[in-house]
């Protein structure tokens, strides 16, 4: 009996390590033609189009009748920064159609949108697009890459700023100091520039420096500052990239310590340099995930700027013979105005 | 031997005899402790649920209160959109739907599979199958959700294909209930083998005397009388249906309206409710509405439980327990 038994693990093991045989082969396969997968389910005969989603002009237009059907939509769940991006840019905010499928994160949705011919939803730029068998969407005649994004031509995104307090009003001369170095930190440094991008912000490389040269204009990062405490307040959308900043900075000037008490972009200029600059809600650095507002001057501020741009791509399945999008269509389709593919002009 | 030596002897004894007694006093507190405790584990997990539940629908929660009678009705889950929309009326049908859809598939195939290991099957096919369904029942949830991720769902929308119906990545109540009727075929097959292995040799001899052939005794006799241990399985079955949380995320799809009707459309369950968006939420109504969730999931399990306790009674003639 059991001896039977061991047998038959023995034998379960093997196959497992069979089947594991045979799926990394299949995946070997996959990846030196990822449309595989595509055609073997609706049959259509689409060209071997391997990593470049869009060579060919003419076999990319003729399914463009070919397909008809209900829009799926894919959303991320309400508590999604991504989520929040996209409905506030494309301005559907609250609007989302009750048919929409929730997903669970960006991998979630990049895998789901991937296995669904009539998918469409949104991913953040950094997303592996060939390996999930979908493609990105152009919204507005612009394709979605960092380039477009950085030069402001690509509208589904939104830059994150920053504004101080004003000088001499930090009422601690090391703060002011200290707040300095960290924007220099988070504007110039590659440091901070990765810190940023790891956390999924986008930001122009080219051009920054390593902080061991920036440092020397900013000698507080070398004095003992663990009694000093940054306040910051803003954006929610940003906490994620500013907390990135903020703990690889730590460590590198003087272990002082932050408090992130974010409630709404609303929240940055007013508690820095506007009205609630002295009450419960001030902070030494404001956060926007939107540009600054005329009714916010944020002129007095000691510094202001934008430290990294926020993106949200579009996707469909690759097989899609979708291409571009327009704000209008987009919205439209996100809130079930516009259920079928064949009636997307 | 003197009497001094018997009387030392004695006294020895009576120590040893004392001690063991002491030992098994403590052995029984220690069993008895632990008793409490796991019982107070389920009071604990039921009261924290609980009042963290209810706080939503009372007076004292402020502007935010909810009613429960929208709650427990409706037909849409918008935690999403202001103000927020929290029915949970159609997923308590969706997950009645997947859950039982599953039982109904998996129940039969697994009670007939018991009953061939526990009678049928010849001793070294037994002990084969047996471990199969053993190390079936041990492949955690995660792994099954990965499963029915990659293969399940391109299965269903193979199917739907084929009837010209265009679903979601395969993403689809049916592809939930076949997931369900995978990973409960082991919990109700191991039960079954048990209850029925237990079955008395001696009825099922009789059966056959009065004339009875073999397959007849077995479902007849054999499953009749096994029924007690059967259901036992069946319910807890349900119960891992009801619950399971990750794999059933991970191709249900969440829908926000329902209920859904259609197999190949998409759906939303009580666990998957509460799972999904757990990682990014903040304490606030969203966070305690989940809690309701969980009562309303408590007490659905409760209500099986108790359905398949009325239908146990009314199957079979044999009562003999």
């Amino acid at each position: 009996m059991k001896k039977t038994k061991i047998f038959v693990i023995m034998l379960l093991v093997a196959a497992l390590f069979a089947g594991l045989v045979a799926c990394s082969d299949k995946k070997t396969t996959k990846t030196e033609a990822p449309t595989t997968k595509a055609t073997e389910a609706p049959a259509t005969d689409a060209p071997a189009t391997t990593a470049a989603p869009e060579p060919t002009e003419a076999p990319t237009e003729a399914p463009a009748a070919a397909l008809t059907g209900a829009i799926h939509v894919y959303s991320r769940d309400a508590s999604s920064g991504t989520r929040g991006a996209f409905e506030e840019l494309v301005g559907f905010e609250g609007e989302l159609t009750d048919d929409a499928i929730v997903t669970d994160s960006n991998g979630d949705m990049a895998a789901k949108v991937g296995a669904d011919q009539y998918a469409i939803g949104y991913v953040s730029l950094t997303t592996d697009f060939a390996a999930n068998n979908i493609k990105a969407v152009s919204y507005e005649g612009v394709e979605p890459t960092q380039e477009n994004v950085l030069n402001e031509t690509y509208t589904l995104a939104r830059p994150f700023n920053y504004v101080t307090r004003a000088a001499g009003d930090f009422g601690n001369d090391k703060k002011e100091q200290l707040v300095k170095a960290f924007i220099a930190f988070l504007t110039e440094s590659a440091e901070g520039a990765n810190a940023i991008s790891s956390a999924g912000g986008i930001v122009d490389a080219a051009g920054k420096k390593p902080w061991a040269e920036l440092k020397a204009d900013h000698p507080i990062v070398d004095e003992d500052n663990s009694g000093i405490e940054l306040v910051t307040v803003g954006s929610t959308s940003v906490e994620k990239a500013i907390r990135a900043a903020l703990e690889t900075f730590q460590p590198m000037a003087g272990n002082f310590t932050f408090k992130m008490s974010h409630a709404g972009s609303g929240e940055g200029p007013a508690g820095t340099v506007g009205a609630e600059k002295d009450s419960a809600k001030k902070g030494d650095i404001g956060f926007t995930s939107r540009p600054f507002k005329d009714t916010e001057d944020v002129s007095q501020s000691m510094s202001n700027g934008t430290f990294c741009l926020d993106a949200v791509v579009i996707c469909a399945q690759l097989d899609n013979p979708i291409e571009n999008l327009n704000k209008d269509t987009v919205a439209a389709i996100f809130k079930g105005e516009v259920a079928n593919w064949e009636d997307i002009k | 031997m003197d009497r001094k030596e018997k009387k030392t002897i004695q006294a020895k004894l009576d120590s040893f005899h004392s001690r063991k007694l002491w030992q098994d006093k403590i052995m029984k507190r220690i069993f008895q402790g632990s008793a409490l405790l796991a019982a107070l584990m389920i009071f604990f997990i039921s009261y924290f649920v609980i009042s963290r539940g209810i706080q939503p629908f009372l007076s004292s929660y402020g502007d935010e209160q909810q009613s429960l009678i929208a709650f427990i009705s409706g037909n849409r889950w918008r935690p999403d959109i202001a103000p927020p929309v929290f029915g949970v009326g159609f997923i308590i049908i969706n997950t009645l739907l997947t859950s039982l859809g599953a039982a109904v598939l998996s129940f039969p195939i697994s009670v007939l599979t018991a009953l061939f290991i526990a009678k049928i099957a010849p001793p070294k096919l037994r002990a084969v199958l047996t471990t199969i369904v053993e190390l079936l029942a041990a492949i955690p949830s995660i792994v099954y959700g990965v499963f029915a991720a990659g293969t399940i769902t391109g299965l269903v929308k193979d199917v739907g294909d084929i009837f010209g119906i265009n679903t979601y990545g395969g993403n689809s109540m049916f592809a939930v209930i076949i997931l369900l009727a995978i990973m409960i075929f082991p919990t109700i097959t191991s039960l079954s083998v048990v209850a029925i292995s237990a079955v008395d040799r001696s009825l099922e001899l009789g059966s056959i005397a009065l004339g009875a052939s073999q397959m007849e005794t077995n479902f007849k006799v054999v499953l009749t009388s096994a029924k007690s241990g059967i259901f036992a399985g069946l319910a807890l079955g349900l119960g891992r249906a009801f619950g399971e949380a990750t794999a059933v995320s991970m191709v249900a799809g969440n829908r926000m309206i329902g209920p859904t009707w259609n197999p190949f459309d998409i759906t939303r369950t009580l666990t998957s409710t509460i799972l999904s968006g757990m990682h990014e939420t903040s304490p606030g109504l969203d966070y305690d509405m989940r809690f309701s969730v969980g009562i309303i999931l408590l007490l659905v399990i409760l209500a099986t439980n108790f359905m398949i306790q009325v239908i146990k009674r009314k199957v079979g003639g044999v009562t003999h327990e």
